[in-house]
């Protein structure tokens, strides 16, 4: 048989974000005429490889190819002039310009005459791209506004097509970031013979989905990551959603790791229940029990809809329908600031733009959640909020240069825990964590373990949405699996009886 | 490591400002004293003091609103508005004791009923601004644009030409003219100066001034951490509205009389008072003690423009400048961009 | 898997009708304002009678009226959609009115640059629309702050410009434009539509009226593809300086005179108009095309008013209600948008 030449190569490559590592040294390979699939957790680094390629963001260290030379792109420009193209979850047409405009959004230029566009030119010329790639029935004149998801995705590979298509007629490589997650399934099918006739056309085609099934139906070679780490490649002849979950999850994460030993079991009384919540177009009929002193951790990919149902607990959102019981009572959570008053906190996701008050010292950070407590007369005591911050500086072991510090002085790790101090601080009995791991380095992590336990100890109740599967598995005393807005499946997961990655997986996609 | 720099950075810069400001009180009144020597005579300061209190009145008003990194463009409208009401409803008494022949009427409680009536238009515009600013999520600035457009034609409507406080009330203007202290120290600036320090107080020793703070540093790590942000917002439009109102009735009782469109400059003299004291209209820091310094520097130069005999029309063109570079000087460019972006 | 997802299937759907909903509402929004004309023209028929609101004075008079709103309203256009702000029009359109009737013939000074001196007078407000950009791109200093400063400096160097002796323009030129009419549509409001014709081109047919429009979307999707946006913005503040320049001329010749107070009272009507139209305060949205419909509402509406004989201050505190009440209907209340 021929030897293949890939089109595209990328060797060990890795990438850290302050502190962390989100890809530890990945390889993908592309050959013409190819659909490869890429699968894995949240967080295993598919998206970042993606913006790595596409030359978005600079990798740490590794080296790719492409159509054999080196290829170290400095912008998303470079990529295309180098023949790769990439669509991007976040949609990238605009929406008030008409589909030719989109497609040539950019490059303009050849087509001014006296300083004026020939918009008929680029119109043929839109039509003639958009039948190169065998789209029909778009027409070149129509506002995206007034186009369908599925078309406009149409439009944008058209564009990336045309922008990573090079004039010396060499095959291009298309990166697709989870393009499914808007779409539905007939739509899937045509986005998927789409993708069928840019390969047959020689062109290479990279495919990111959640959906496993979907992966498994469109590409010839699938690609598993975990962690920032490639967990092999395998044709898809020989591949099933067994195999691939089997990949994706990897070894058994250490029990002494998630201290299981200091898990305690969960009282009777129920703290919280949620009956029927929903949220249009988001989820709905979320019904579930929180119990006195459990870990309750919510599984699901990205878009399954828990990052919203925590948003809605802690009052952020608000819901269109079902009700929340605290403590047997009927409650409506129309701000943070009832949610607080009633006992329901979140520690947020993004540290940076929703946890922490940047140009504040980390004392007055701790105390925000309970200022009203720290009074003397009719003033806030300066000493109180010091002897506090002083207080949980010793407990949580936080490396400061003492409670006057910025909190932009510390390191991630630190800073969270200054976000938990605030959280424990604030009286309240159920503590929402979201992704509480994010962005901190293992030691911190580790440490942060143990703080959650304390929290169920001392008597609160969590609900945890873990940064990876195995943190929420590990952590929690019961699990709760979502996909798509609803509940798929629910998990004991005592300290004798935790359900394996792959049974949770299977319901997640 | 960038982080700490670019914060040590942004803390020079706030304290750039009130140097800036006090640097140019000192030099300005020196060099103003040198070619004017009577410059610092007690009429002029006297003079100077009264329009920096009520400048003062409007500027602490809006310092806090810039602390949270939203601004009120429609304080110099609502200024004239309850400027215009202010003389308006003094002339309508005026016009009904002259029908009863009343010689000697109550000058106190007609005063007391319009400066009440124009807090309460204060109350009002500040409370609806600060509503639908947060509950319908529309920019302050383009909400207050809205507001100062109405607002001037009210003022219009109340009044379409320039009225003065008649004689047998001008005990409604002449309370402006008390002084203590010989005379330097005018009775209007020591309110002026007891309500920036009562906002300062509230701003720094209490919770709720404790939010400001909060929500111009990161409104959303305020609001995630369950303070009542929506609330806080409110209540300071609210405040700022009625001081506006306040430096309304201020104005129409140093120059006794009052004019539709006196509001109008007053704007952007409010912003460089605060800019000046070192608040910064990225949000987050701020204080009224810097603010009074502010606002004593605009009226220095201001003031001693015209003393010395510059052009009105420069004026204009030198304090827009001024009020521009102060402006650039203070952004805070090292914040994070994310979630804002500069419009 | 695949039946899963058929049973899931309601959420997506849901999704799909919210994103329906939008569409249709969006559609709603673009076709209201020539709703809201027709029946301002309709009642105000009505009320003042057909033979006086439609009678053709009366239309030559709303013409006259619409040409200087229309002009600085455009330019405006143009820096909303990039989701930016200008304050500065009343000072810029009072400070090139001021200069047109200092440097054409007049009865105070010698200059007489003739039609060159026009030229000088709009190219100023170019200029003042460069500095406004380029302070606001390469300073960051917020655009409602940078164009508010630059409005009370340029009332103060209109003000200067003539020196308190108000410049009666003696311009053959001028006067004859002031009263000249070309099939009964005054001059200036031919200028007016000279000038929006240039804009509905330089928006439809340039790559950069193109360009307008994603930097208002979205600032990444442009840079991603090297437009310099930071340019972009900068030639729009350009634009609107131009815009406000051309006002400010037309403002001149209409009045005979060189005055700052040519432009009072210029910036709410161009506010209300672009939002009423339709353009969207978030950018990335719009179109001077709906500015047109926004400005005849607004100047029907102050010349409607005014023939019921309504004070002319209510009709301008209305201008401030439409321009909530527009922004109110239009602006995304997302969760996340942090408005300050």
């Amino acid at each position: 048989m021929e030897e293949r030449k890939p089109l595209f190569t990328a060797k060990d490559i890795t990438k850290s974000f302050s502190g962390t590592q989100a890809l530890k040294g990945v390889d993908l390979e592309v050959y013409p005429g190819e659909i490869v699939g890429l699968v894995g957790e949240n967080g295993a680094g598919k998206s970042t490889l993606l913006k790595i390629i596409i030359g978005a963001q600079p990798q740490t260290s590794g080296t790719m190819t492409m159509h054999g030379a080196p290829y170290a792109p400095k912008n998303p420009m470079d990529g295309n002039h180098a023949g790769i193209g990439m669509v991007f979850q976040e949609q990238s047409l605009i929406v008030n310009l008409n589909v030719a405009q989109n497609i040539f959004f950019g490059h303009e230029d050849r087509y001014r005459r006296h300083g004026f566009i020939n918009w008929k030119q680029m119109n043929a010329d839109a039509e003639q791209v958009l039948a190169n790639c065998d789209i029909t029935n778009i027409p070149v004149r129509k506002k995206v506004f007034d186009l369908n998801f599925a078309t406009r995705q149409m439009v944008e590979i058209a564009k990336v097509v045309n922008v990573a298509h090079r004039d010396d007629g060499k095959s291009c490589l298309i990166l697709l970031d989870e393009p499914t997650s808007v779409l539905n399934e007939e739509e899937v099918q045509t986005l998927f013979r789409q993708m069928r006739k840019l390969a047959a056309r020689g062109h290479g085609v990279v495919f990111v989905s959640h959906r496993l099934d979907e992966v498994l139906e469109i590409s010839d070679r699938i690609y598993v990551y975990k962690d920032g780490m490639s967990m092999g490649n395998m044709e898809t002849k020989s591949a099933t959603e067994a195999i691939l979950y089997e990949k994706m999850v990897g070894r058994n994460s250490s029990n002494e790791y998630y201290q299981l030993d200091k898990q305690i079991a969960p009282k009777e009384a129920v703290v919280l229940e949620v009956k029927n919540l929903s949220k249009f177009g988001v989820f709905k009929d979320i019904s579930f029990k929180l119990h006195h002193g459990e870990i309750l951790g919510l599984c699901g990919v990205v878009g399954s809809g828990k990052e919203e149902i925590c948003s809605v607990l802690c009052g952020d959102e608000s819901p269109t329908g079902g009700e929340l019981l605290l403590d047997g009572k009927p409650i409506r959570l129309s701000s943070p600031e009832k949610a607080r008053k009633a006992g329901i906190l979140m520690i947020p996701k993004e540290r940076l733009y929703e946890g922490i008050v940047g140009i504040l010292s980390v004392e007055d950070n701790i105390a925000l959640s309970n200022l009203a407590r720290l009074k003397s007369g009719p003033s806030v005591s300066p000493k109180k909020i010091t002897a506090q911050a002083t207080q949980w500086i010793d407990t949580m072991n936080i490396k400061t240069n003492g409670p006057k510090a910025l909190i932009m002085s510390l390191s991630g790790g630190n800073q969270q825990k200054v976000v938990f101090s605030r959280a424990m601080a604030s009286g309240c009995d159920i503590i929402i964590l979201n992704h509480p791991t994010r962005g901190v380095d293992v030691g911190a992590r580790e440490e942060i373990y143990t703080l959650i336990r304390e929290i169920v100890a001392n008597g609160k109740s969590v609900i945890l949405l873990g940064d990876t599967l195995d943190e929420c598995i590990g952590m929690s005393s019961r699990v709760i699996v979502l996909q798509d807005g609803r509940i798929t499946a629910e998990f004991d997961a005592s300290v004798d009886n935790k359900p394996s990655q792959v049974d949770v997986v299977s319901h997640m996609m | 490591m960038s982080e700490k720099t670019a914060k040590q950075r942004f803390f020079k810069r706030e304290h750039l400002m009130r140097y800036i400001s006090l640097v140019s009180i000192v030099v300005l009144a020196t060099a103003f004293n040198l070619m004017q020597p009577n410059f610092f005579g007690r009429m002029n300061v006297s003079s100077m003091l009264r329009d920096d209190a009520a400048l003062l009145v409007m500027a602490v008003g809006m310092t806090s609103v810039l602390m949270f990194g939203s601004i009120d463009l429609s304080m110099g409208a609502m200024c004239s508005v309850s400027n215009v009401l202010y003389v308006r409803i003094i002339l309508l008494y005026a016009d009904k004791f002259k029908a009863a022949g009343i010689e000697e009427p109550n000058v106190g409680g007609v005063m007391a009923l319009s400066m009440a009536a124009c807090l309460l238009v204060g109350l009002c515009s500040g409370f609806m601004l600060g509503l639908i600013h947060v509950k319908l999520k529309v920019p302050s600035f383009i909400t207050s644009l809205g507001f100062m457009s109405v607002w001037t034609s009210v003022a219009y409507l109340i009044s379409n030409k320039a009225e003065s406080i008649p004689r047998m009330m001008k005990g409604a203007s002449d309370w402006y003219k008390n002084s203590i202290l010989g005379g330097w120290i005018p009775v209007p600036l020591i309110i002026a100066l007891a309500l920036a320090i009562g906002f300062y107080l509230l701003q720094s020793r209490t919770v709720f001034g404790r939010t400001i703070s909060s929500i111009g540093g990161n409104e959303r790590a305020a609001r995630v951490a369950g303070m009542g942000v929506d609330r806080t917002k409110i209540i300071i439009f609210t405040l700022a509205g009625m001081c506006a109102a306040l430096g309304g009735v201020f104005l129409a009782s140093k120059i006794k009389s009052s004019d539709p469109t006196l509001g109008d400059p007053y704007t952007l003299m409010i912003v460089a008072s605060c800019v000046l004291g070192g608040t910064s209209l990225s949000g987050g820091r701020g204080s009224c003690l810097g603010t009074i310094l502010g606002a004593l520097t605009v009226i220095i130069i201001k003031n001693g423009l015209t003393f010395i005999g510059v052009d009105a029309y420069w004026q204009d063109v030198v304090f827009g400048l001024f009020v521009l570079v102060m402006i650039v000087l203070s952004i805070d460019r090292s914040k994070s961009t994310r979630g804002i972006a500069v419009k | 898997m695949a039946n899963e997802r058929g049973a899931n299937l309601t959420i997506t759907e849901e999704f799909a009708e919210k994103v329906k909903r939008a569409n249709f509402m969006d559609r709603v929004m673009r076709v209201a304002p020539i709703m809201v004309l027709a029946v301002l023209i309709l009642v105000f028929s009505c009320v003042c009678g057909f033979h006086v609101f439609l009678a053709p004075s009366n239309l030559v008079a709303i013409l006259k009226q619409l040409a200087i709103p229309l002009c600085v309203a455009m330019g405006l256009t143009y820096v909303i959609m990039i989701g930016s702000i200008d304050l500065s029009i009343n000072g810029v359109v009072g400070m090139t009115g001021s200069l047109a009737g200092v440097f054409v013939a007049n009865e105070v000074n010698n200059l007489n640059l003739g039609l060159f001196g026009i030229a000088l007078a709009i190219l100023s407000g170019v200029a003042v629309g460069l500095l406004i950009g380029l302070v606001h791109v390469y300073l960051r200093a917020p655009s409602f702050m940078v164009s508010l400063s630059f409005m009370y400096v340029c009332q103060g160097i209109a003000r200067l410009s003539y020196h308190s002796r108000i410049l009666k323009i003696t311009d053959k030129t001028m006067l004859w434009a002031s009263g000249a009419s070309f099939l009964g549509i005054p001059f200036i409001t031919w200028m007016a539509l000279i000038m929006f014709i240039l804009c509905l081109l330089i928006q439809e047919y340039t790559a950069f009226g193109r360009h307008v429009y994603a930097v208002g979307t979205n600032e990444a999707i442009p840079r991603a593809v090297g437009v310099n946006v930071n340019w972009v913005k900068v030639r729009v503040f350009m634009l609107a300086g131009l815009m406000s320049g051309v006002a400010g001329v037309l403002g001149a010749i209409r009045l005979g005179i060189g005055q700052v107070s040519i432009g009072d009272n210029q910036m709410f009507p161009a506010q209300a108009a672009v939002v009423i139209g339709g353009t969207a305060l978030a950018g990335g949205k719009g179109g001077v095309q709906r500015t047109l419909i926004g400005v005849l509402i607004m100047t029907i509406l102050k010349n409607g008013l005014l023939m019921c004989n309504v004070s002319p201050y209510i009709t301008d505190g209305v201008q401030g209600l439409i321009i909530l009440l527009c922004v109110i209907l239009t602006c995304e209340h997302g969760k996340t948008v942090i408005s300050k």
